[in-house]
Protein backbone atom coordinates (compact mmCIF):
# COMPACT_ATOMS: atom_id res chain seq x y z
CA UNK A 1 0.00 0.00 0.00
CA UNK A 2 2.87 2.35 0.72
CA UNK A 3 4.63 1.52 -2.09
CA UNK A 4 5.62 4.90 -4.46
CA UNK A 5 4.40 4.45 -7.58
CA UNK A 6 6.19 6.16 -10.83
CA UNK A 7 3.76 8.81 -12.13
CA UNK A 8 2.51 9.76 -7.90
CA UNK A 9 1.03 13.48 -7.77
CA UNK A 10 3.30 14.82 -4.56
CA UNK A 11 0.40 15.26 -2.81
CA UNK A 12 -2.94 14.27 -3.92
CA UNK A 13 -5.94 14.62 -1.58
CA UNK A 14 -8.96 12.35 -2.61
CA UNK A 15 -12.44 13.17 -0.56
CA UNK A 16 -11.71 14.12 1.96
CA UNK A 17 -13.83 14.87 5.65
CA UNK A 18 -12.85 16.36 8.47
CA UNK A 19 -14.95 16.36 10.85
CA UNK A 20 -15.44 17.61 15.22
CA UNK A 21 -16.66 14.80 17.42
CA UNK A 22 -19.97 15.30 17.63
CA UNK A 23 -19.90 14.86 13.76
CA UNK A 24 -20.12 18.55 12.15
CA UNK A 25 -17.87 18.75 9.28
CA UNK A 26 -14.98 21.22 8.83
CA UNK A 27 -14.54 19.85 4.97
CA UNK A 28 -16.38 18.33 2.80
CA UNK A 29 -15.64 15.77 0.49
CA UNK A 30 -12.16 18.06 -0.39
CA UNK A 31 -10.36 16.72 -3.29
CA UNK A 32 -6.97 18.46 -5.00
CA UNK A 33 -3.65 17.39 -6.45
CA UNK A 34 -0.44 19.12 -6.38
CA UNK A 35 2.44 18.14 -8.32
CA UNK A 36 5.94 18.43 -8.16
CA UNK A 37 7.73 22.00 -8.43
CA UNK A 38 3.84 23.57 -8.23
CA UNK A 39 2.50 25.95 -6.33
CA UNK A 40 -1.23 25.77 -5.54
CA UNK A 41 -3.24 28.57 -3.53
CA UNK A 42 -5.82 27.72 -0.95
CA UNK A 43 -7.80 30.56 -0.83
CA UNK A 44 -11.31 31.13 1.35
CA UNK A 45 -12.38 33.62 4.07
CA UNK A 46 -11.64 32.84 7.53
CA UNK A 47 -13.83 29.59 8.86
CA UNK A 48 -13.49 28.00 5.32
CA UNK A 49 -11.27 25.56 6.56
CA UNK A 50 -7.88 26.79 4.35
CA UNK A 51 -5.44 26.03 6.79
CA UNK A 52 -7.42 22.46 8.13
CA UNK A 53 -6.13 20.87 4.87
CA UNK A 54 -2.73 22.15 5.64
CA UNK A 55 -3.14 20.49 8.93
CA UNK A 56 -4.48 17.45 7.92
CA UNK A 57 -1.60 16.81 5.16
CA UNK A 58 0.97 17.22 7.86
CA UNK A 59 -0.84 15.46 10.45
CA UNK A 60 -1.10 18.06 13.05
CA UNK A 61 -5.15 18.51 13.42
CA UNK A 62 -6.14 19.94 16.96
CA UNK A 63 -7.64 17.29 19.40
CA UNK A 64 -10.78 15.94 18.62
CA UNK A 65 -10.67 16.86 15.28
CA UNK A 66 -10.72 13.94 13.02
CA UNK A 67 -10.27 12.60 9.50
CA UNK A 68 -13.85 10.78 9.15
CA UNK A 69 -13.34 9.88 5.11
CA UNK A 70 -10.79 10.25 2.69
CA UNK A 71 -7.44 9.50 1.97
CA UNK A 72 -3.95 11.93 1.56
CA UNK A 73 -1.39 10.39 -0.66
CA UNK A 74 2.09 12.23 -0.27
CA UNK A 75 4.33 10.60 -3.27
CA UNK A 76 2.13 7.90 -3.42
CA UNK A 77 2.32 6.63 -0.31
CA UNK A 78 -1.24 6.68 1.70
CA UNK A 79 -0.66 8.44 4.71
CA UNK A 80 -3.55 7.18 6.20
CA UNK A 81 -2.89 3.04 6.75
CA UNK A 82 0.67 4.08 8.18
CA UNK A 83 0.96 3.54 11.73
CA UNK A 84 1.37 7.32 13.97
CA UNK A 85 5.01 6.65 14.05
CA UNK A 86 5.56 5.29 10.43
CA UNK A 87 3.49 8.21 8.90
CA UNK A 88 5.31 11.16 11.79
CA UNK A 89 8.47 9.95 10.01
CA UNK A 90 7.56 10.46 6.20
CA UNK A 91 5.84 13.64 6.69
CA UNK A 92 8.92 14.44 8.38
CA UNK A 93 11.16 13.66 5.24
CA UNK A 94 9.48 14.32 2.78
CA UNK A 95 7.65 17.77 4.01
CA UNK A 96 7.71 21.10 6.42
CA UNK A 97 5.59 23.72 7.05
CA UNK A 98 6.13 27.76 7.01
CA UNK A 99 3.67 29.07 9.75
CA UNK A 100 2.10 32.43 9.98
CA UNK A 101 3.31 33.15 13.45
CA UNK A 102 7.79 32.79 13.66
CA UNK A 103 7.62 33.66 17.19
CA UNK A 104 5.38 30.96 18.21
CA UNK A 105 7.15 28.54 15.95
CA UNK A 106 10.51 29.05 17.06
CA UNK A 107 11.70 27.71 20.72
CA UNK A 108 12.63 30.80 22.41
CA UNK A 109 14.67 29.19 24.57
CA UNK A 110 17.09 27.73 21.99
CA UNK A 111 19.42 29.10 19.73
CA UNK A 112 18.58 29.59 15.94
CA UNK A 113 21.23 27.34 14.89
CA UNK A 114 20.45 23.77 16.55
CA UNK A 115 16.67 24.81 15.68
CA UNK A 116 17.66 24.39 11.75
CA UNK A 117 20.22 21.79 11.95
CA UNK A 118 18.55 19.40 14.48
CA UNK A 119 15.52 18.12 11.81
CA UNK A 120 18.78 17.88 9.48
CA UNK A 121 20.46 15.25 11.45
CA UNK A 122 17.61 13.50 13.47
CA UNK A 123 15.31 13.22 10.29
CA UNK A 124 17.34 13.20 7.58
CA UNK A 125 20.36 11.60 8.99
CA UNK A 126 22.82 14.25 8.01
CA UNK A 127 26.03 14.76 9.48
CA UNK A 128 26.57 17.78 11.70
CA UNK A 129 29.08 19.28 9.50
CA UNK A 130 27.00 18.84 6.71
CA UNK A 131 23.96 20.52 8.25
CA UNK A 132 25.35 22.98 9.37
CA UNK A 133 26.99 24.03 6.30
CA UNK A 134 23.75 23.59 4.41
CA UNK A 135 22.03 26.07 7.22
CA UNK A 136 24.92 28.53 6.67
CA UNK A 137 23.96 28.05 2.61
CA UNK A 138 20.41 28.69 3.34
CA UNK A 139 20.62 31.41 5.98
CA UNK A 140 23.03 33.71 3.27
CA UNK A 141 20.10 32.76 0.44
CA UNK A 142 17.57 34.29 2.82
CA UNK A 143 19.80 37.82 3.17
CA UNK A 144 20.70 37.10 6.37
CA UNK A 145 24.09 39.24 6.35
CA UNK A 146 25.48 37.15 8.90
CA UNK A 147 24.94 33.93 9.74
CA UNK A 148 27.37 32.55 11.97
CA UNK A 149 26.19 35.44 14.39
CA UNK A 150 22.38 34.36 13.55
CA UNK A 151 22.26 31.03 15.02
CA UNK A 152 24.09 32.10 17.94
CA UNK A 153 21.09 33.99 18.28
CA UNK A 154 17.87 33.33 20.57
CA UNK A 155 14.36 34.30 18.39
CA UNK A 156 13.88 37.04 20.45
CA UNK A 157 16.65 39.22 19.20
CA UNK A 158 15.52 39.31 15.97
CA UNK A 159 12.92 41.61 13.73
CA UNK A 160 9.63 39.61 12.72
CA UNK A 161 10.64 39.68 8.77
CA UNK A 162 14.43 38.29 9.81
CA UNK A 163 12.19 35.16 11.63
CA UNK A 164 10.37 34.76 9.24
CA UNK A 165 13.07 34.40 6.68
CA UNK A 166 14.86 31.93 8.97
CA UNK A 167 11.84 29.53 8.53
CA UNK A 168 11.76 29.49 5.27
CA UNK A 169 15.91 29.08 5.47
CA UNK A 170 14.88 26.40 7.61
CA UNK A 171 11.63 24.53 5.46
CA UNK A 172 13.51 24.50 2.65
CA UNK A 173 17.21 23.25 3.83
CA UNK A 174 16.19 19.60 3.35
CA UNK A 175 14.82 20.43 -0.40
CA UNK A 176 11.38 18.87 0.71
CA UNK A 177 8.88 17.36 -1.75
CA UNK A 178 6.30 19.92 -0.22
CA UNK A 179 6.07 22.85 2.12
CA UNK A 180 2.79 23.91 3.49
CA UNK A 181 3.15 27.88 3.80
CA UNK A 182 0.09 28.76 6.32
CA UNK A 183 -0.77 32.45 5.38
CA UNK A 184 3.30 33.19 5.97
CA UNK A 185 2.82 36.73 5.07
CA UNK A 186 -0.35 37.51 6.88
CA UNK A 187 1.75 39.65 9.74
CA UNK A 188 3.93 41.20 7.66
CA UNK A 189 4.04 44.68 6.15
CA UNK A 190 3.53 44.86 2.32
CA UNK A 191 7.34 45.66 1.44
CA UNK A 192 8.22 42.96 3.64
CA UNK A 193 5.49 40.56 2.75
CA UNK A 194 7.12 41.03 -1.23
CA UNK A 195 10.36 39.71 0.09
CA UNK A 196 9.34 37.21 1.51
CA UNK A 197 7.23 36.04 -1.40
CA UNK A 198 10.32 36.27 -3.70
CA UNK A 199 12.32 34.22 -1.50
CA UNK A 200 9.58 31.58 -1.14
CA UNK A 201 8.98 31.86 -5.30
CA UNK A 202 13.37 31.58 -5.82
CA UNK A 203 13.97 28.74 -3.73
CA UNK A 204 10.77 26.68 -4.64
CA UNK A 205 11.69 26.74 -8.21
CA UNK A 206 15.71 25.94 -7.85
CA UNK A 207 14.56 23.26 -4.88
CA UNK A 208 11.39 21.61 -7.35
CA UNK A 209 9.31 21.69 -3.96
CA UNK A 210 5.53 21.69 -4.47
CA UNK A 211 3.94 24.58 -2.16
CA UNK A 212 0.79 24.23 -0.71
CA UNK A 213 0.51 27.89 -0.30
CA UNK A 214 -2.69 28.57 2.32
CA UNK A 215 -3.96 32.86 1.98
CA UNK A 216 -6.93 34.78 2.63
CA UNK A 217 -5.37 37.21 -0.35
CA UNK A 218 -6.57 37.42 -3.52
CA UNK A 219 -3.29 39.60 -4.54
CA UNK A 220 -0.78 37.06 -3.07
CA UNK A 221 -2.74 34.51 -5.02
CA UNK A 222 -2.01 35.99 -8.12
CA UNK A 223 1.59 36.56 -8.26
CA UNK A 224 2.72 33.43 -6.00
CA UNK A 225 1.21 31.04 -7.66
CA UNK A 226 -0.24 28.68 -10.52
CA UNK A 227 -3.30 26.80 -9.53
CA UNK A 228 -5.73 27.80 -7.25
CA UNK A 229 -8.50 25.87 -4.47
CA UNK A 230 -11.04 28.20 -3.67
CA UNK A 231 -13.16 26.82 -0.27
CA UNK A 232 -16.05 28.04 1.30
CA UNK A 233 -17.62 26.11 4.78
CA UNK A 234 -14.89 23.53 4.04
CA UNK A 235 -16.02 22.92 0.17
CA UNK A 236 -14.33 23.40 -2.88
CA UNK A 237 -15.81 25.89 -4.74
CA UNK A 238 -13.27 26.09 -7.59
CA UNK A 239 -10.00 24.69 -8.91
CA UNK A 240 -8.54 26.22 -11.59
CA UNK A 241 -4.92 27.66 -13.54
CA UNK A 242 -4.52 30.73 -11.51
CA UNK A 243 -5.08 32.70 -14.95
CA UNK A 244 -7.89 30.77 -15.33
CA UNK A 245 -9.54 32.34 -12.14
CA UNK A 246 -8.54 35.87 -12.54
CA UNK A 247 -8.94 36.36 -16.06
CA UNK A 248 -12.34 33.91 -16.58
CA UNK A 249 -13.34 32.97 -12.58
CA UNK A 250 -16.25 30.15 -13.28
CA UNK A 251 -17.96 30.98 -10.12
CA UNK A 252 -19.68 33.80 -8.69
CA UNK A 253 -17.85 33.24 -5.56
CA UNK A 254 -14.43 33.38 -6.79
CA UNK A 255 -15.69 36.57 -8.94
CA UNK A 256 -16.81 38.03 -5.21
CA UNK A 257 -13.95 37.52 -3.77
CA UNK A 258 -11.54 39.35 -6.67
CA UNK A 259 -13.71 42.17 -6.68
CA UNK A 260 -13.66 42.54 -2.43
CA UNK A 261 -10.02 42.60 -2.83
CA UNK A 262 -9.00 46.20 -2.34
CA UNK A 263 -6.58 47.53 -4.93
CA UNK A 264 -4.84 50.89 -4.73
CA UNK A 265 -6.60 51.74 -8.26
CA UNK A 266 -9.09 53.60 -8.74
CA UNK A 267 -12.72 52.93 -9.48
CA UNK A 268 -16.28 53.58 -9.23
CA UNK A 269 -17.69 51.20 -6.44
CA UNK A 270 -14.56 50.17 -4.18
CA UNK A 271 -15.72 48.52 -1.35
CA UNK A 272 -17.72 45.26 -2.69
CA UNK A 273 -18.44 42.93 -0.26
CA UNK A 274 -19.57 39.42 -1.41
CA UNK A 275 -23.52 39.53 -2.09
CA UNK A 276 -25.83 38.34 1.13
CA UNK A 277 -27.83 36.49 -1.51
CA UNK A 278 -24.38 34.48 -2.86
CA UNK A 279 -23.48 33.92 0.72
CA UNK A 280 -27.10 32.57 1.44
CA UNK A 281 -27.47 30.05 -1.21
CA UNK A 282 -23.61 28.87 -0.57
CA UNK A 283 -25.32 27.78 3.07
CA UNK A 284 -27.84 26.67 1.43
CA UNK A 285 -25.79 24.22 -0.82
CA UNK A 286 -23.76 23.12 2.16
CA UNK A 287 -26.97 21.94 4.34
CA UNK A 288 -28.18 20.04 1.32
CA UNK A 289 -24.36 18.37 1.08
CA UNK A 290 -24.15 17.80 4.42
CA UNK A 291 -28.19 16.27 4.79
CA UNK A 292 -27.10 13.94 1.77
CA UNK A 293 -23.74 13.14 3.93
CA UNK A 294 -25.74 12.06 6.76
CA UNK A 295 -28.04 9.90 4.77
CA UNK A 296 -25.51 8.37 2.84
CA UNK A 297 -23.96 7.62 6.41
CA UNK A 298 -27.17 5.75 8.07
CA UNK A 299 -27.27 3.51 5.36
CA UNK B 1 -15.56 60.34 0.46
CA UNK B 2 -13.11 62.19 -1.68
CA UNK B 3 -14.66 65.89 -1.59
CA UNK B 4 -11.05 67.98 -2.75
CA UNK B 5 -13.02 69.83 -5.83
CA UNK B 6 -14.34 71.96 -2.23
CA UNK B 7 -12.01 74.45 -0.94
CA UNK B 8 -9.85 73.06 1.74
CA UNK B 9 -12.30 73.15 5.69
CA UNK B 10 -10.49 74.47 8.68
CA UNK B 11 -8.40 72.71 10.47
CA UNK B 12 -9.61 71.06 13.80
CA UNK B 13 -5.90 69.98 14.71
CA UNK B 14 -2.92 71.94 13.70
CA UNK B 15 -0.16 70.11 15.07
CA UNK B 16 2.91 71.57 15.27
CA UNK B 17 7.21 69.80 15.08
CA UNK B 18 5.49 66.98 17.74
CA UNK B 19 8.17 65.21 19.43
CA UNK B 20 8.05 62.16 21.83
CA UNK B 21 10.80 59.79 22.47
CA UNK B 22 10.70 56.90 24.77
CA UNK B 23 13.38 55.17 27.42
CA UNK B 24 15.35 52.10 25.58
CA UNK B 25 15.54 50.48 29.22
CA UNK B 26 17.07 47.51 26.87
CA UNK B 27 20.04 49.29 26.56
CA UNK B 28 20.66 51.31 29.83
CA UNK B 29 23.72 51.51 30.96
CA UNK B 30 24.35 49.82 34.51
CA UNK B 31 24.61 53.48 35.83
CA UNK B 32 23.21 56.54 34.29
CA UNK B 33 19.85 57.11 32.47
CA UNK B 34 18.43 55.01 29.69
CA UNK B 35 19.46 56.27 25.51
CA UNK B 36 16.33 57.78 24.20
CA UNK B 37 14.34 56.05 21.25
CA UNK B 38 13.02 59.24 18.98
CA UNK B 39 9.35 57.92 17.72
CA UNK B 40 8.01 61.26 16.25
CA UNK B 41 10.73 63.27 14.97
CA UNK B 42 8.95 66.90 14.62
CA UNK B 43 5.58 65.84 12.58
CA UNK B 44 3.71 69.06 11.52
CA UNK B 45 0.62 68.58 9.64
CA UNK B 46 -3.20 70.17 9.82
CA UNK B 47 -6.28 67.71 10.45
CA UNK B 48 -9.26 69.09 8.05
CA UNK B 49 -12.85 69.01 10.01
CA UNK B 50 -15.41 67.24 8.10
CA UNK B 51 -12.83 65.29 6.43
CA UNK B 52 -10.83 62.04 6.48
CA UNK B 53 -7.21 61.60 7.32
CA UNK B 54 -5.32 58.36 6.36
CA UNK B 55 -2.35 57.49 8.32
CA UNK B 56 -0.43 55.42 6.73
CA UNK B 57 3.33 53.38 7.39
CA UNK B 58 4.92 50.18 8.12
CA UNK B 59 4.93 48.94 11.47
CA UNK B 60 7.46 51.26 13.88
CA UNK B 61 6.88 53.93 11.74
CA UNK B 62 5.10 56.01 14.63
CA UNK B 63 1.58 56.30 13.43
CA UNK B 64 0.05 54.67 16.49
CA UNK B 65 1.38 56.29 18.68
CA UNK B 66 0.81 59.81 16.93
CA UNK B 67 -3.29 58.72 16.66
CA UNK B 68 -2.80 58.20 20.72
CA UNK B 69 -1.25 61.64 20.93
CA UNK B 70 -4.11 62.99 19.23
CA UNK B 71 -6.43 61.48 21.54
CA UNK B 72 -4.11 62.61 23.98
CA UNK B 73 -4.20 58.94 25.58
CA UNK B 74 0.03 59.74 25.48
CA UNK B 75 1.10 63.23 25.71
CA UNK B 76 3.56 64.75 23.60
CA UNK B 77 7.17 65.71 24.91
CA UNK B 78 7.32 68.46 22.55
CA UNK B 79 5.81 70.63 19.89
CA UNK B 80 2.33 72.05 19.67
CA UNK B 81 -1.08 69.89 19.36
CA UNK B 82 -3.61 72.23 18.67
CA UNK B 83 -7.09 71.08 19.18
CA UNK B 84 -9.77 74.04 17.96
CA UNK B 85 -7.25 76.67 18.80
CA UNK B 86 -6.69 74.99 22.14
CA UNK B 87 -3.28 73.30 22.83
CA UNK B 88 -4.39 69.80 24.39
CA UNK B 89 -0.14 68.48 24.34
CA UNK B 90 0.43 70.27 27.82
CA UNK B 91 -2.86 70.04 29.37
CA UNK B 92 -2.82 67.49 32.49
CA UNK B 93 -6.06 64.71 32.89
CA UNK B 94 -8.57 66.96 34.71
CA UNK B 95 -8.40 69.87 32.31
CA UNK B 96 -8.62 67.20 29.64
CA UNK B 97 -11.55 65.61 31.28
CA UNK B 98 -14.44 68.22 29.20
CA UNK B 99 -12.65 67.38 26.02
CA UNK B 100 -12.79 63.54 26.30
CA UNK B 101 -15.97 63.07 24.40
CA UNK B 102 -14.62 64.85 21.77
CA UNK B 103 -11.69 62.64 21.55
CA UNK B 104 -12.75 59.01 20.19
CA UNK B 105 -11.10 56.06 19.30
CA UNK B 106 -12.20 52.68 17.32
CA UNK B 107 -9.88 49.75 18.22
CA UNK B 108 -8.07 47.16 15.79
CA UNK B 109 -9.22 44.36 18.32
CA UNK B 110 -13.14 44.79 19.26
CA UNK B 111 -12.38 41.81 21.13
CA UNK B 112 -10.44 43.64 24.09
CA UNK B 113 -12.16 46.80 23.64
CA UNK B 114 -15.91 45.48 24.17
CA UNK B 115 -16.38 44.77 27.45
CA UNK B 116 -17.63 40.74 27.15
CA UNK B 117 -19.64 40.59 30.15
CA UNK B 118 -22.06 43.10 28.73
CA UNK B 119 -24.59 43.27 26.12
CA UNK B 120 -23.79 45.24 23.02
CA UNK B 121 -26.78 48.10 24.31
CA UNK B 122 -24.72 48.01 27.52
CA UNK B 123 -21.50 48.44 25.38
CA UNK B 124 -22.90 51.66 23.87
CA UNK B 125 -25.36 52.88 26.04
CA UNK B 126 -22.67 53.30 29.46
CA UNK B 127 -20.40 56.51 27.92
CA UNK B 128 -23.46 57.85 26.61
CA UNK B 129 -25.02 58.31 30.12
CA UNK B 130 -20.80 58.77 31.48
CA UNK B 131 -21.01 62.26 29.66
CA UNK B 132 -24.24 63.15 30.62
CA UNK B 133 -25.98 62.00 26.68
CA UNK B 134 -28.77 59.97 27.67
CA UNK B 135 -28.02 56.47 27.68
CA UNK B 136 -30.76 54.72 27.59
CA UNK B 137 -31.39 51.42 25.88
CA UNK B 138 -33.70 53.16 23.29
CA UNK B 139 -30.55 55.42 22.27
CA UNK B 140 -28.12 52.82 22.22
CA UNK B 141 -30.54 50.83 19.71
CA UNK B 142 -30.65 53.97 17.76
CA UNK B 143 -26.87 54.41 16.91
CA UNK B 144 -26.92 50.12 16.48
CA UNK B 145 -29.13 51.32 13.67
CA UNK B 146 -27.29 53.95 12.03
CA UNK B 147 -24.35 51.14 12.22
CA UNK B 148 -26.86 48.89 10.10
CA UNK B 149 -27.71 46.74 13.18
CA UNK B 150 -30.98 45.95 13.96
CA UNK B 151 -32.44 46.43 17.13
CA UNK B 152 -32.24 42.55 17.82
CA UNK B 153 -28.54 43.06 18.15
CA UNK B 154 -28.98 45.09 21.72
CA UNK B 155 -29.31 41.87 23.95
CA UNK B 156 -26.13 40.15 22.18
CA UNK B 157 -22.88 39.21 24.05
CA UNK B 158 -19.56 40.37 22.05
CA UNK B 159 -18.83 36.87 21.59
CA UNK B 160 -21.66 36.27 20.05
CA UNK B 161 -21.25 38.61 16.87
CA UNK B 162 -19.27 38.00 13.83
CA UNK B 163 -16.06 40.28 13.66
CA UNK B 164 -17.54 42.44 11.48
CA UNK B 165 -20.50 43.01 13.86
CA UNK B 166 -18.27 43.38 16.57
CA UNK B 167 -16.31 46.28 14.49
CA UNK B 168 -19.53 48.09 13.92
CA UNK B 169 -20.48 47.95 17.43
CA UNK B 170 -17.31 49.85 18.01
CA UNK B 171 -18.10 52.10 15.26
CA UNK B 172 -21.49 53.03 16.99
CA UNK B 173 -20.23 53.33 20.66
CA UNK B 174 -18.07 56.35 19.10
CA UNK B 175 -20.50 58.07 17.37
CA UNK B 176 -23.17 57.86 19.83
CA UNK B 177 -21.54 60.61 21.94
CA UNK B 178 -21.39 62.79 18.66
CA UNK B 179 -17.43 63.53 19.17
CA UNK B 180 -16.19 66.34 17.01
CA UNK B 181 -12.90 63.62 15.99
CA UNK B 182 -12.35 59.73 15.94
CA UNK B 183 -9.46 58.04 15.54
CA UNK B 184 -9.86 54.51 13.87
CA UNK B 185 -6.64 52.56 14.91
CA UNK B 186 -6.23 49.85 11.88
CA UNK B 187 -9.65 48.60 12.15
CA UNK B 188 -10.47 46.18 9.49
CA UNK B 189 -7.11 44.92 9.52
CA UNK B 190 -8.11 41.74 11.72
CA UNK B 191 -11.24 41.46 9.11
CA UNK B 192 -11.56 39.19 6.28
CA UNK B 193 -11.75 41.35 2.78
CA UNK B 194 -15.88 41.01 2.58
CA UNK B 195 -16.73 42.39 6.00
CA UNK B 196 -13.60 44.78 5.33
CA UNK B 197 -15.53 45.98 2.61
CA UNK B 198 -18.94 46.18 4.10
CA UNK B 199 -17.26 47.73 7.18
CA UNK B 200 -15.47 50.38 5.19
CA UNK B 201 -18.66 51.41 3.51
CA UNK B 202 -20.11 52.59 6.32
CA UNK B 203 -17.46 54.27 7.72
CA UNK B 204 -17.50 56.10 4.42
CA UNK B 205 -21.27 56.39 4.45
CA UNK B 206 -21.78 57.59 7.86
CA UNK B 207 -18.58 59.93 7.28
CA UNK B 208 -20.48 61.63 4.43
CA UNK B 209 -23.55 61.88 6.07
CA UNK B 210 -22.83 62.92 9.39
CA UNK B 211 -19.47 65.31 8.62
CA UNK B 212 -17.53 63.19 10.90
CA UNK B 213 -13.75 64.41 11.38
CA UNK B 214 -11.52 60.57 11.15
CA UNK B 215 -8.23 60.06 11.24
CA UNK B 216 -8.08 56.54 9.81
CA UNK B 217 -4.84 54.47 11.01
CA UNK B 218 -3.53 52.00 8.23
CA UNK B 219 -0.68 50.21 6.58
CA UNK B 220 -2.86 49.29 3.80
CA UNK B 221 -2.72 51.93 1.27
CA UNK B 222 -5.51 50.48 -0.90
CA UNK B 223 -8.10 51.18 1.90
CA UNK B 224 -6.85 54.68 2.46
CA UNK B 225 -6.94 55.08 -1.23
CA UNK B 226 -10.60 54.87 -1.72
CA UNK B 227 -11.39 55.87 1.85
CA UNK B 228 -9.75 59.05 2.74
CA UNK B 229 -9.30 62.60 1.45
CA UNK B 230 -5.88 62.76 2.71
CA UNK B 231 -3.02 60.80 3.67
CA UNK B 232 0.06 61.02 5.65
CA UNK B 233 2.84 58.66 4.99
CA UNK B 234 5.26 58.26 8.24
CA UNK B 235 8.28 56.71 7.80
CA UNK B 236 10.74 56.04 11.20
CA UNK B 237 8.68 59.10 13.06
CA UNK B 238 8.82 61.31 10.14
CA UNK B 239 6.26 62.31 7.65
CA UNK B 240 7.31 61.27 3.81
CA UNK B 241 4.61 62.47 1.99
CA UNK B 242 1.26 64.45 2.75
CA UNK B 243 -1.23 65.63 0.52
CA UNK B 244 -4.66 65.21 -1.15
CA UNK B 245 -5.28 61.08 -1.46
CA UNK B 246 -5.01 61.89 -5.91
CA UNK B 247 -2.15 64.01 -5.67
CA UNK B 248 -0.08 61.36 -3.04
CA UNK B 249 -0.85 58.27 -5.10
CA UNK B 250 -0.89 59.28 -8.21
CA UNK B 251 2.58 61.40 -8.17
CA UNK B 252 4.30 60.16 -4.47
CA UNK B 253 7.19 61.95 -4.16
CA UNK B 254 8.92 59.99 -1.41
CA UNK B 255 10.70 56.47 -1.91
CA UNK B 256 8.76 55.32 0.34
CA UNK B 257 5.77 55.40 -0.53
CA UNK B 258 6.81 54.54 -4.44
CA UNK B 259 7.37 51.57 -2.84
CA UNK B 260 5.28 50.94 -0.35
CA UNK B 261 1.96 51.26 -3.63
CA UNK B 262 4.29 48.85 -5.66
CA UNK B 263 4.58 46.37 -3.46
CA UNK B 264 0.87 45.88 -3.27
CA UNK B 265 -0.01 42.49 -4.92
CA UNK B 266 -3.46 43.15 -7.40
CA UNK B 267 -5.66 40.84 -7.64
CA UNK B 268 -5.01 40.46 -11.28
CA UNK B 269 -1.97 38.64 -13.55
CA UNK B 270 0.75 40.92 -13.80
CA UNK B 271 4.40 38.71 -14.04
CA UNK B 272 5.77 42.63 -13.99
CA UNK B 273 5.18 43.10 -10.37
CA UNK B 274 7.99 40.84 -9.69
CA UNK B 275 10.49 42.59 -11.73
CA UNK B 276 10.64 45.96 -9.44
CA UNK B 277 13.32 45.61 -7.34
CA UNK B 278 13.02 48.73 -5.56
CA UNK B 279 12.79 47.24 -1.84
CA UNK B 280 14.39 48.45 0.97
CA UNK B 281 17.12 46.22 2.62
Amino acid sequence: MTMTTAHAHTLDIINLNIALPRGQRLLRNVSLQLEPGEVRALVGESGAGKSMIGKAVLGILPHRIKRTEGEILLEGAHLNVMTPATRRNTVAKMSALIPQDPLTALNPVRKIGPQITDPLTRIHGWSHQRALARARELLDRVHIRAPDRVMHSYPHELSGGMRQRILIAAAFAPSPRLIVADEPTTALDVTVQKQILRLIRELQRETGTAVLFVTHDMGVVAKISQKVTVLFAGRVIEDAATRTVFENPAHPYTQALIAATPTPNVSAEPFQPVPAALITELHRETLAADALYAQRGRR
Amino acid sequence: MNQMTHPAPPALFSIRDLRLSFADRAHKPLFGPAPRVEVLKGLSLDIPEGRITGIVGESGSGKSTFGRILVRLLAPESGQVLFDGKDIGALDEAALRPLRRDLQMIFQDPMSSLNPRHRVWRIIAQPMKRYGRGGDRAAAITALEKVGLSGQFADRYPHELSGGQRQRVGIARAIALEPRFILADEIVSGLDVSSQAQVLSLLADLARDMGLTLAFISHDLSVIRHLCDTVVVLHHGEIVDQGPVEDVFEHPRSAITKSLLSAIPRPEMDESWWDDMSEPA
